[in-house]
C-alpha cells in the first residue's frame, strides 16, 4: 500500500458529508486537463491572508490547495486520478518562476519580464521589418482559456498582423469540426448535454440511451467519469466500440453489455460505410426524416451500394454478419424504430487520419439516415479531447477564423470583429497556414522566422516529432510560454512563465458546449504572469494602439461582442452571469436538493444577448439545421485507406493513443508522482503472436521503425490488440516518442495529421545495444 | 445517338468512349475522371441496359430477399465531361473508323480516341435439350448484346430483370432447381430457401464450389446447406431440361453409378454454371479473343492499341477471375494509365496517381465458375505502382445466410501439389468447419475458410495485406478464446496487486491496507484511496472487497490471506 502523496481528498463532501471549517474559503472551479471538465472544489491548505488568496509555495512540494470533486451533470462527483493529484501541479519543483533568455553560452538564464518583453519586441520588430508581417508565426493551444485563446487571436491579427497563427487544436478536433459544419453547419462537439446519453439530463427530456455507437475513443481511459453515462446503452446490450484494440472502453462491452468491432487500423471508414449499406439496403432508413430535414441521400445511398458487408468484410478485418448486426441494433434503437434512443459518437481514433473528415462524414451520414440528429435523446458528437478544446477552435486561433467561430474569409465577419478590435477590416490578415503546414514551413525561405508558442509543447505532441524539432532550431526566435520546462522551452530563445488553472479567472467550454467558469484559488508562484498581460505588454512596446484589456471579465465581455451574430454567439454571456448561477463562494457541498448539480450548470453556446432571461442551448438542430436550407447535408464519401500503408519492410500497423495516467505530452503529468509511479515509461503492446514471431518477449526492449523515424520502449505482450498491429502511447520525448514515427501527411479537408496509423517494422533490440539504454 | 463521326486518325485526342454501363464501365468512367483532374477528356459510356449502373455482386442478396432493389443503385458521374447513354447497345466497332455502332432504340456511331470494353459477361446456358434450339417468345426482339431467351422458368443471374423474375417466380414456385453449386449457386440455393421455396442444387463436380475449395472444405459447406433444408446432390450432371407448353417442369439427371436418368421436378430453374465473356463485337472486329478480349499487363488489346478490355470480358494474362475486386482494380489502374497518357500529350499536369491505396480485396463474386480462368490464377502478385494488379483481389467470399465460406489464393482447384508450399489445415466435417492455410516463403499464400466467421476475416485481411504470420501457421486456424475479465467473483482468490479501480490506479492491495488502517466502509475506502470516485464502475468489486474483509475480521483465527500476492488468478 502506497498512501496518496497528495493531499487526501475529500470525498465526504461530494456525498454530502458537512462541510468542514475550511470550506469557507472554498474555490469552485474545473479540471485543468481533458475536456471533460469536471466539477471540482479547491480549498486552500493554508488559511488565506488578510482576505486574499493563498500563495502558492512553488518548490516546496507540499500543494497549496485540497482537490474534491464536486457533483455536476458530467462527472456526476467523479474524478479519475488525473483530476485527484492535480493540485501537485500547483507545487512542481521545476515550475517556471521568471522568465529566461538564452546567452551566448547557449544557455537559459534568468531575466527580468522587462528584459524579456523587450527583446522579443525588438526581435519581432526587427524581423517584421526585413521580412514583412509574416516573418512571426503563433501556435495556441487547446488548453488556454476562452479569453486567453481570444487575446492571442487578436494579438496575432492586429499586432502583429500575420495570417500566420493555427493552435494544436489542428491536431485533435479539425476532422470533426470540418464535417460537422459541412453536413450540419454547426461545430459543437456534442451538441446536446452529455447527461442526455444516461437519461439524467435536469429537463427529463431525454431517456438514456439504448444504444451508442463509440468510433476511435477510448473515453474509460481519457474521461473516466463520463462512462457513467454509457449504463443505459450497455444495460440495453447496446454499446457498440469500434476499435482496433480490445480497450478499457471496448471491455465495457464484454458480458453482452454491447458489441466491439475491431477493425484493421485505418479502415473505421469502412464499417460505417458497411453500416450505412445494410440500413439502407434492408429499409431501416428513418425515411420521413431523411425526407423531411436532408438533402442528398440519393447520392449516400448509391455510394454505399458498393460496401456490402462481405466486402467490407475482407477490406476492415470485421465479420459481415457482425457489420449487419451492429447496423440491426442502431436501427433498433432509432426512433424511428420505436428505440428509446441511440448516439453515434467519433474520438481521436477515427480523426487523425488521412480520410478523418470523410470518416465522421459517414459517421453523420449513418446518423441522419437513422433520424437521430436533432431528436432529443438521439444524436450525433465528436468527444473533444482537451480541456478547452471547444471554446479554444471558437474564438480565432484557427488559421482560417475569426472570433464566434466565423471565418475570416467573409467580408461580414472581417467588419464586424473589426469594428470591435477599433481596427480596420483591411488591415486583418486573411487566412494562414493550418498547423502542419505551419510547422513545416518554419525557417524556410518563404516562412515564418519568429513562432511564439502558448500552450503547447510541439516537440512531443506534434507528428514526424524530429523534423518539428528541426525546423524549431531553424528559426531566428523562439518564444515559448509555459508553466513548466517543457520539451519545447527548452528549444527557446525566451521562455516566459505563465499562470496555469488554479491560478487565474477565465472561462473554458466543454466538450458539451458549456462554458464554464474557471477560477482562482492561489496566487501564482514567482512572476508567472498570465498571457493576458504579457500579450498587453507586449502590444504596447510593439508599438500597436489596439486595447489589450487584462481583467479576464473585461476580455470576456469583448469577446462575447465579437462573438455576437457568429455560429458560437457567447454575446448573451458574461462572467457575472455565470457566478450568479455558480456563486464561487457557495459553501460546498451543493445544495442537498440537487445532488447532481444542475444549478450550477453553466450555459450551453449559442447563448445570444436576448431581452429577458438568458438561456443557453443545451439542444441543437431541433427545428433546423443552420445551413442554407435549414437541412442537413447527407455526403457521400469512399474510402482511400491509410497514407503510410503496411509495405514488405513495415509490415505492421502502428497506432497511437492515451493512458489514464497521462495527459497529452506529459508536461504536467509527468510531473505528479503518483501518476509517474503507475506509468513511468512508455511501452509498445503488441500481440503474444506478433510477439512471439519477431522475437521479443513481454518486457523486453523492442524497437520500431517508420520511414521518419525509430523508437525504442519496453514491450507488452498483450492479446487486447490485433496481432497485426502494435500501439505506442504518445506523452513521451526522448527515444520512447512515438510521434518521432508517425506521419504528417494531412487531411485534404481538415488539415489534420494522420497520427492514428502508419506501417512499422517492428524487432527486436539486440542484447549490446539494449544494454545502452 | 447524336454523336456524329468525327475525324479519323486524331491521334492524341482524348475522347473516351466506354462499351458497358455495368459495375466496372460505370465505375470507370468516373476513376478516368478523378485521375485526369484538370487535363481534358470526354468520356462516351454506352449501356445496353435501360437503367442506371447498378450492384450486380447483390443481385443473389435480392434473390434472398435481404436487400431492396434500390440499394443496387451505384454512383453516377455527374460531371459534364461524361455523357451516358443507357439502352444503346452497341452492335459492331469499326476500327478503321475509329467508332463504335449502337443498336437498339438508340441506332448510330460514335467515334473514339480510345475504346474501352466493358462489356461485362452473360450467365452461361448450358448446351442442353429443352435449352436448345434458342425458343423465342412470340414477339419478342433480341440483338445480339442479349443473351438467348429461355423457356418460361428458367433464369440466368446476371441483370436486374433476372432477379426481378426470379422474385416473382418464387412467389408460385413449388420446387426449384439450381443448376451449378459455385460461389453464386450457393448464394442462390440459400436465398430461395430462405423464402421458404424447396431447393434442389445439381452440381457435376465431386464436391460443392470445388473451384475454390478442396474436398472437406466441400463437405463442410454441403453439410451446412442440408441443414438448412436445400437437397444438395453432387456428381451430379443435368441432362436434360423437361419443358412443357414453353415453361420448364423439371430435370433430368445422371447420377454417377446409375443408368437412369432421374428425374427432378422443377418450375423454377436457375442456370448458375458459370458465364461466358461478352466478346462477339470484339470477335467480329478482329480482336484477339480466347475466353475473353485477350489484352497485356497494360489492358490494351495486342491488335489495337487504342483499345483496352476490362472487368469480366476481359482476358488479362494472369486470368479473369470473374471477381469485381478484379475489374475494379483494372478500372483504376486503367484510368491512371489514360491519364497520364493524356497528360502526357498535352502538357498539362494530371492529378497523378489518384486514389490507389490500400488493399481492397472485394469479394464479390459474379459467377460460380467464371469462364475467364485457365489454370492458376496468382494471388500473390506484388504491388506495384501503376501496371501491376493489386494484390488480394481473388478473395472470393459468398454472401449467404447461415454460411460462412471465404477462400482466397492458392485453394481448391487451385492448388497443385508443390513443395515450397505448406498447408495446414483444420477439419470439422460434423460442425461445419473446415480452415486451411497455405504458407510459403513465410507469407500466406492462400486460405480457405468454412464455418469460422471471425477467423476467416482474419485471413482475408492477413492475405490481402500480407502482415506478419504467427511462427507456427497452424495458429492460424482458430482465434483464441479471448480471456475474461480479470476475475473479481472472489476477492480471496484476487491477487493484491490487482487493479480494483482504474480510474485511481487503486489495488486489491491499497484497500486492505487502508482496512488495516480502520476504513470500515466503502465511503471509507473511497476516502483513504479514492477507490469508486471516478467512473464508479468498480463499486461492487469494492462492496465486495469490503464485505470480504469484514467477514475475514470475523474469524479471527483464520491467517491473513490478503498478501499473497503473486498468487495467480485461477481460471473460473
Amino acid at each position: 500500500m502506497t498512501a496518496p502523496t497528495t493531499a487526501a481528498p475529500r470525498f465526504s463532501e461530494a456525498l454530502g458529508a458537512a462541510p468542514t471549517p475550511e470550506a469557507a474559503s472554498a474555490v469552485r472551479t474545473h479540471c485543468p486537463y481533458c475536456a471533460l471538465q469536471c466539477a471540482m472544489t479547491l480549498t486552500p491548505v493554508v488559511p488565506p491572508v488578510a482576505g486574499g488568496p493563498g500563495r502558492s509555495p512553488a518548490g516546496s512540494g507540499a500543494p497549496p490547495v485540497t482537490v474534491a470533486p464536486r457533483a455536476f451533470p458530467t462527472n456526476r462527483g467523479g474524478l479519475c486520478q488525473k483530476g485527484w493529484t492535480s493540485a501537485t501541479l500547483l507545487s512542481v519543483p521545476d515550475r517556471l518562476l521568471v522568465p529566461q533568455v538564452r546567452g551566448a553560452d547557449g544557455a537559459l538564464h534568468d531575466a527580468t519580464w522587462d528584459a524579456a518583453l523587450d527583446l522579443i519586441a525588438s526581435r519581432v520588430t526587427t524581423l517584421q521589418a526585413e521580412h514583412g508581417r509574416g516573418a512571426v508565426a503563433v501556435f495556441g493551444g487547446g488548453g488556454l482559456t476562452n479569453e486567453k485563446a481570444y487575446a492571442l487571436g487578436k494579438f496575432a491579427r492586429t499586432v502583429l498582423r500575420t495570417p500566420d497563427i493555427d493552435y494544436n487544436g489542428r491536431f485533435c478536433m479539425a476532422s470533426a469540426a470540418a464535417a460537422s459544419n459541412r453536413s450540419l453547419g454547426l461545430d459543437r462537439g456534442l451538441p446536446f448535454p452529455l447527461a442526455d446519453l444516461s437519461g439524467t439530463t435536469h429537463d427529463g427530456l431525454a431517456p438514456g440511451a439504448q444504444a451508442v455507437l463509440l468510433l476511435g475513443s477510448n473515453l474509460a481511459e481519457t474521461m473516466p467519469p463520463s462512462v457513467q453515462h454509457l449504463e443505459p446503452a450497455r444495460a440495453a446490450g447496446g454499446l457498440v466500440v469500434v476499435d482496433p484494440r480490445r480497450s478499457a472502453t471496448a471491455r465495457l462491452t464484454d458480458d453482452g453489455k454491447g458489441v466491439h468491432l475491431q477493425p484493421v487500423p485505418g479502415t473505421d471508414l469502412v464499417v460505417l460505410l458497411a453500416l450505412l449499406h445494410v440500413v439502407i439496403t434492408e429499409g431501416l432508413v428513418d425515411a420521413e426524416y431523411v425526407a423531411a430535414r436532408t438533402t442528398g441521400f440519393d447520392d449516400v445511398r448509391r455510394s454505399v451500394a458498393a460496401w456490402w458487408p462481405e466486402r467490407a468484410e475482407t477490406v476492415c478485418g470485421v465479420p459481415a454478419d457482425e457489420l449487419r448486426r451492429v447496423a440491426r441494433l442502431l436501427a433498433d434503437a432509432s426512433p424511428a424504430r420505436g428505440g428509446r434512443g441511440a448516439y453515434v459518437l467519433t474520438g481521436r481514433g477515427v480523426e487523425q487520419s488521412t480520410q478523418g473528415t470523410a470518416t465522421v462524414t459517414a459517421a453523420i451520414d449513418l446518423a441522419l439516415c437513422l433520424g437521430l440528429v436533432g431528436r432529443v435523446g438521439s444524436g450525433y458528437g465528436a468527444v473533444t479531447g482537451q480541456g478547452n478544446g471547444q471554446g479554444g477552435r471558437e474564438h480565432g486561433q484557427k488559421a482560417d477564423q475569426l472570433p464566434g467561430y466565423r471565418k475570416i474569409d467573409d467580408p461580414a465577419a472581417r467588419a464586424h470583429v473589426a469594428a470591435v478590435w477599433g481596427v480596420d477590416p483591411d488591415s486583418i490578415p486573411g487566412p494562414g497556414r493550418p498547423a502542419v503546414e505551419l510547422l513545416r514551413s518554419l525557417g524556410t525561405p518563404d516562412g515564418p522566422r519568429a513562432l511564439l508558442v502558448h500552450g503547447s509543447n510541439l516537440v512531443v505532441s506534434a507528428p514526424d516529432a524530429d523534423r518539428v524539432v528541426e525546423r524549431l532550431r531553424s528559426l531566428d526566435l523562439l518564444v515559448v510560454c509555459d508553466l513548466v520546462p517543457s520539451e519545447t522551452a527548452l528549444l527557446a530563445d525566451v521562455v516566459l512563465p505563465v499562470t496555469q488553472w488554479a491560478e487565474e479567472e477565465g472561462t473554458t467550454t466543454s466538450l458539451e458546449g458549456r462554458v464554464l467558469r474557471r477560477r482562482r484559488a492561489v496566487d501564482a508562484p514567482g512572476e508567472a504572469r498570465s498571457e493576458l498581460w504579457l500579450l498587453a505588454e507586449l502590444a504596447r512596446r510593439l508599438g500597436s494602439d489596439v486595447a489589450f484589456p487584462t481583467d479576464p471579465a473585461v476580455v470576456f465581455d469583448e469577446l462575447a461582442r465579437a462573438s455576437a451574430g457568429g455560429v458560437a454567439d457567447y454575446s448573451g454571456l458574461s462572467h457575472a452571469l455565470l457566478d450568479a448561477a455558480d456563486p464561487a463562494e457557495q459553501a460546498d457541498p451543493v445544495d442537498a436538493s440537487d445532488p447532481a448539480g444542475h444549478g450550477a450548470a453553466g450555459l450551453h453556446w449559442p447563448v445570444p444577448d436576448a431581452h429577458g432571461p438568458v438561456t443557453g442551448t443545451p439542444r441543437a438542430f431541433l427545428d433546423t439545421f443552420p445551413t442554407p436550407d435549414g437541412r442537413a447535408r447527407l455526403i457521400a464519401v469512399d474510402h482511400v485507406g491509410p497514407s503510410d500503408d503496411l509495405r514488405p519492410d513495415a509490415p505492421v500497423y502502428l497506432v497511437t493513443g492515451r493512458v489514464l495516467q497521462h495527459y497529452q505530452s506529459g508536461a504536467q503529468t509527468h510531473r505528479v508522482p503518483e501518476l509517474e509511479r503507475i506509468v513511468p515509461e512508455p511501452f509498445v503492446e503488441l500481440h503474444p503472436v506478433l510477439g512471439d514471431r519477431v522475437g521479443v518477449a513481454d518486457g523486453e526492449t523492442v524497437e520500431l521503425e517508420s520511414a521518419r523515424g525509430t523508437l525504442r520502449a519496453r514491450a507488452r505482450w498483450t492479446d487486447r490488440i490485433r496481432p497485426d498491429t502494435v500501439f505506442v502511447p504518445f506523452h513521451w520525448a526522448g527515444e520512447g516518442s512515438v510521434n518521432r514515427l508517425t506521419t504528417d501527411a494531412t487531411d485534404p479537408v481538415s488539415k489534420m495529421p494522420e497520427f492514428k496509423v502508419c506501417a512499422v517494422a517492428v524487432r527486436a533490440v539486440p542484447a549490446a545495444a539494449e544494454g545502452s539504454r | 445517338m447524336t454523336h456524329g463521326q468525327r475525324g479519323q486518325e486524331r491521334r492524341g485526342g482524348r475522347r473516351v468512349v466506354v462499351v458497358g454501363n455495368g459495375m466496372v464501365g460505370s465505375r470507370f468512367a468516373a476513376d478516368l475522371l478523378a485521375h485526369a483532374g484538370q487535363v481534358p477528356v470526354e468520356v462516351v459510356v454506352l449501356g445496353d441496359e435501360e437503367y442506371a449502373p447498378y450492384n450486380r455482386v447483390l443481385l443473389s442478396e435480392v434473390v434472398a430477399g435481404k436487400v431492396d432493389v434500390t440499394g443496387l443503385d451505384l454512383p453516377e458521374p455527374d460531371d459534364p465531361r461524361v455523357r451516358t447513354h443507357r439502352g444503346a447497345p452497341v452492335v459492331a466497332i469499326d476500327r478503321a473508323a475509329r467508332c463504335v455502332l449502337t443498336g437498339g432504340t438508340r441506332p448510330g456511331a460514335v467515334a473514339y480516341d480510345v475504346l474501352v470494353l466493358a462489356t461485362g459477361a452473360a450467365a452461361r446456358v448450358p448446351d442442353l435439350p429443352g435449352l436448345e434450339p434458342p425458343v423465342r417468345r412470340p414477339g419478342a426482339t433480341r440483338h445480339a448484346a442479349e443473351g438467348p431467351v429461355l423457356p418460361a422458368g428458367v433464369h440466368g443471374l446476371r441483370t436486374l430483370d433476372d432477379a426481378r423474375e426470379i422474385v416473382a417466380a418464387t412467389a408460385n414456385a413449388r420446387h426449384a432447381v439450381v443448376v451449378g453449386a459455385g460461389v453464386l449457386g450457393l448464394e442462390v440455393a440459400t436465398g430461395l430457401a430462405r423464402r421458404g421455396v424447396g431447393v434442389t442444387v445439381l452440381h457435376g463436380g465431386r464436391t460443392l464450389m470445388d473451384r475454390q475449395l478442396a474436398a472437406d472444405a466441400g463437405h463442410a459447406v454441403a453439410r451446412t446447406l442440408a441443414a438448412q433444408g436445400v437437397d444438395v446432390r453432387t456428381g451430379a450432371r443435368t441432362r436434360r431440361v423437361v419443358v412443357v407448353d414453353g415453361r420448364v417442369r423439371g430435370v433430368e439427371v445422371e447420377v454417377a453409378g446409375e443408368d437412369e436418368l432421374e428425374p427432378v421436378a422443377a418450375d423454377l430453374l436457375v442456370l448458375t454454371a458459370g458465364t461466358v465473356a461478352r466478346t462477339e463485337i470484339a470477335c467480329a472486329a478482329g480482336l484477339t479473343v480466347d475466353r475473353g478480349v485477350v489484352v497485356g499487363d497494360d489492358l490494351a488489346s495486342p491488335d489495337d492499341p487504342d483499345v483496352y478490355a476490362i472487368g469480366d470480358c476481359a482476358q488479362p494474362p494472369e486470368g479473369g477471375s470473374g471477381l469485381i475486386a478484379q475489374g475494379w482494380d483494372q478500372s483504376r489502374r486503367l484510368a491512371a494509365t489514360l491519364a497520364a497518357r493524356f497528360a502526357g500529350s498535352s502538357g498539362a499536369g494530371s492529378s497523378g496517381g489518384g486514389p490507389s491505396r490500400g488493399a481492397d480485396a472485394a469479394a464479390g463474386s459474379l459467377t460460380g465458375s467464371a469462364g475467364a480462368t485457365s489454370g492458376a490464377t496468382s494471388g500473390a502478385t506484388s504491388v506495384g505502382e501503376g501496371q501491376r494488379p493489386v494484390l488480394g483481389t481473388d478473395v472470393v467470399r459468398v454472401k449467404a445466410t447461415g454460411l460462412q465460406v471465404v477462400a482466397m489464393g492458392v485453394c481448391g482447384a487451385r492448388r497443385a501439389p508443390d513443395p515450397a508450399q505448406r498447408v495446414v489445415s483444420l477439419s470439422d466435417p460434423d460442425g461445419g468447419r473446415y480452415v486451411e492455410v497455405v504458407v510459403e516463403d513465410g507469407a500466406l499464400v492462400g486460405a480457405t475458410c468454412v464455418g469460422s466467421p471471425d477467423v476467416g476475416a482474419d485471413l482475408a485481411t492477413l492475405y490481402t495485406r500480407r502482415t506478419p504470420l504467427p511462427a507456427d501457421p497452424a495458429q492460424l486456424l482458430l482465434r483464441p478464446v479471448a480471456p475474461a475479465a480479470v476475475a473479481v467473483t472472489s476477492p480471496t482468490h484476487m491477487p493484491s496487486r490487482a487493479t480494483v479501480c482504474h480510474c485511481n490506479g487503486v489495488t486489491k492491495g491499497d484497500v486492505v491496507a487502508c482496512w488495516k488502517d480502520g476504513a470500515r466502509t466503502v465511503e471509507d475506502v473511497a476516502r483513504a484511496t479514492r477507490a469508486t470516485t471516478g467512473c464508479g464502475g468498480c463499486k461492487d468489486v469494492v462492496c465486495g472487497l469490503v464485505d470480504w474483509l469484514r467477514a475475514d475480521d470475523a474469524r479471527p483465527a483464520e491467517p491473513d490471506q490478503a498478501p499473497t500476492a503473486a498468487s495467480p488468478v485461477p481460471t473460473v
